[in-house]
């Protein structure tokens, strides 16, 4: 029977700190681009789009090569420390090499740190059709007051408070915000998956019925 | 009965206009208020060039990857409708001969996620174990470990990159966009060129008035 005694302080700093980008490759030209776009989207619009540049130099063909661009992050870094007391009758070879900070660091090592790093926060089997999924995107709702009532394409959602953040499939949506004495906010909102939108929804007071009738009334 | 049937035939007729949601921006006051404009036959138009960083607080769409977006606002003169049509606007960089036809939302929605297919991000995650180990059989010692893990993500998992999202940006960019058709009030929306241009180079914005050519140039 072993008694260990295990003292571990792992650092994690926040995903995604530092990026920098290496493009490697992005000569293409855009006009060209476009009409690649537009070629390639026949099916769905055609004849929609005017040819971009008609005009486009023929020398920058050689250069009309598939996009690759390479983004380069640094993740996650990870610092294990510890200790442990081993005090069991068997010996084992790890053991006496102490504390084996893969077991710490194994996250970091083998999965992707911007999800693995918060897995219990924002599972999708906790909650109903606004709860996150990798292929949502995310809306931060800020609202004064925030008692206000949220509604999605009509349709009630719930409070501001309690949808400070909510994830919705990717699309387009007529948000709104009502409150009691409060005028209501409108506001067309776009999702794009793995993107965050924030909104800030301040519904101003209405005016008193009184002080409304006496602006309309002409001295 | 036949009025029933009438009023529903309408009511179908009707729906894709409804549902298609709003379009274009709401226009300034008159086209004075933009930082270009001119004036033909009674037709006024203003126009104003998006910086990047406008663009981002625009779009949920990163339109910034393809296209430099230009706000574009119609006067018609009184009792006089003016037809809108993207056709009849080309910009080029000031000094450049090389003039480019506005895009259409799918042709540009098409560009940005095909750009978003190809990018790769590379994260790099290292890290740093230090661990000590000590028992009664007189086993101790220390172990030292260095890593660095280098995770490559996979194709189209980038925002932007799936149909869905295709779809979304196609929605914004065409709600946003400059309606086509004939005014009889004041329109405005954005233009999408697919220009890339220095911040500090001039851009040139043709448009023709009641078949005069006018030109704006925008900063």
């Amino acid at each position: 029977m072993a008694a260990r005694v295990l003292l571990l302080i792992s650092l994690l700093t926040g995903p995604a700190m530092l990026a920098w980008a290496i493009p490697r490759q992005a000569a293409t030209t855009v006009q060209e681009e476009a009409a690649i776009s537009a070629a390639s989207d026949a099916s769905k619009q055609a004849g929609d789009q005017t040819p971009a540049a008609p005009q486009t130099d023929p020398n920058e063909k050689k250069d009309a090569k598939p996009q690759h661009k390479i983004h380069v992050r640094l993740g996650t870094v990870s610092m294990g420390l510890g200790y442990s007391y081993f005090s069991g009758p068997y010996y084992y070879p790890y053991s006496v090499f102490g504390f084996y900070p893969y077991g710490v660091a194994y996250p970091a090592f083998f999965c992707d740190p911007f999800w693995c790093a918060y897995p219990s926060l924002l599972n999708p089997v906790y909650s109903g059709s606004l709860a996150y999924a990798e292929d949502k995107g995310q809306v931060k709702l800020t609202a004064d007051p925030k008692t206000a009532e949220v509604h999605i394409d009509g349709g009630y959602a719930g409070t501001a408070d309690q949808l400070k953040t909510m994830w919705l499939d990717s699309g387009a949506y007529d948000l709104s915000l009502s409150a009691k004495g409060r005028k209501a906010f409108h506001q067309r909102i776009y999702i794009l998956s793995r993107k965050s939108l924030k909104v800030l929804a301040r519904l101003e007071p209405e005016e008193e019925p009184d002080r409304a009738r006496e602006k309309g009334v002409k001295p | 009965m036949n009025r029933k049937i009438l009023l529903g035939l309408v009511w179908l007729a009707a729906a894709p206009v409804i549902a298609s949601g709003p379009r274009g921006t709401v226009p300034k006051a008159s086209a004075n208020r933009y930082p270009s404009h001119a004036e033909k036959g009674g037709v006024s138009v203003g126009a104003a060039l998006l910086t990047s960083d406008e663009v981002r607080k625009t779009f949920v769409s990163e339109v910034n990857r393809c296209c430099v977006v230009v706000e574009v606002a119609f006067y018609p003169a009184k009792d006089k409708p003016q037809a809108v049509s993207l056709d009849d606007f080309s910009a080029r960089v000031t000094g450049t001969e090389t003039a480019v036809k506005p895009s259409s939302a799918t042709v540009v929605a098409a560009s940005i996620q095909k750009s978003a297919e190809s990018r790769r991000d590379i994260t790099v995650s290292p890290s740093v174990g230090i661990g000590y180990e000590s028992g009664p059989y007189g086993g101790h010692g220390t172990y030292k470990a260095v890593g660095v893990a280098v995770q490559v993500s996979e194709p189209g998992s980038h925002s932007g990159s799936s149909e869905r999202d295709r779809d979304t940006m196609i929605t914004e960019l065409s709600e946003k966009g400059l309606p086509e058709g004939t005014a009889s009030a004041p329109v405005s929306g954005y233009l999408y060129f697919p220009l890339t241009k220095k911040k500090e180079t001039p851009l040139q914005l043709d448009c023709v008035l009641n078949g005069n050519k006018v030109s704006l140039t925008l900063p």
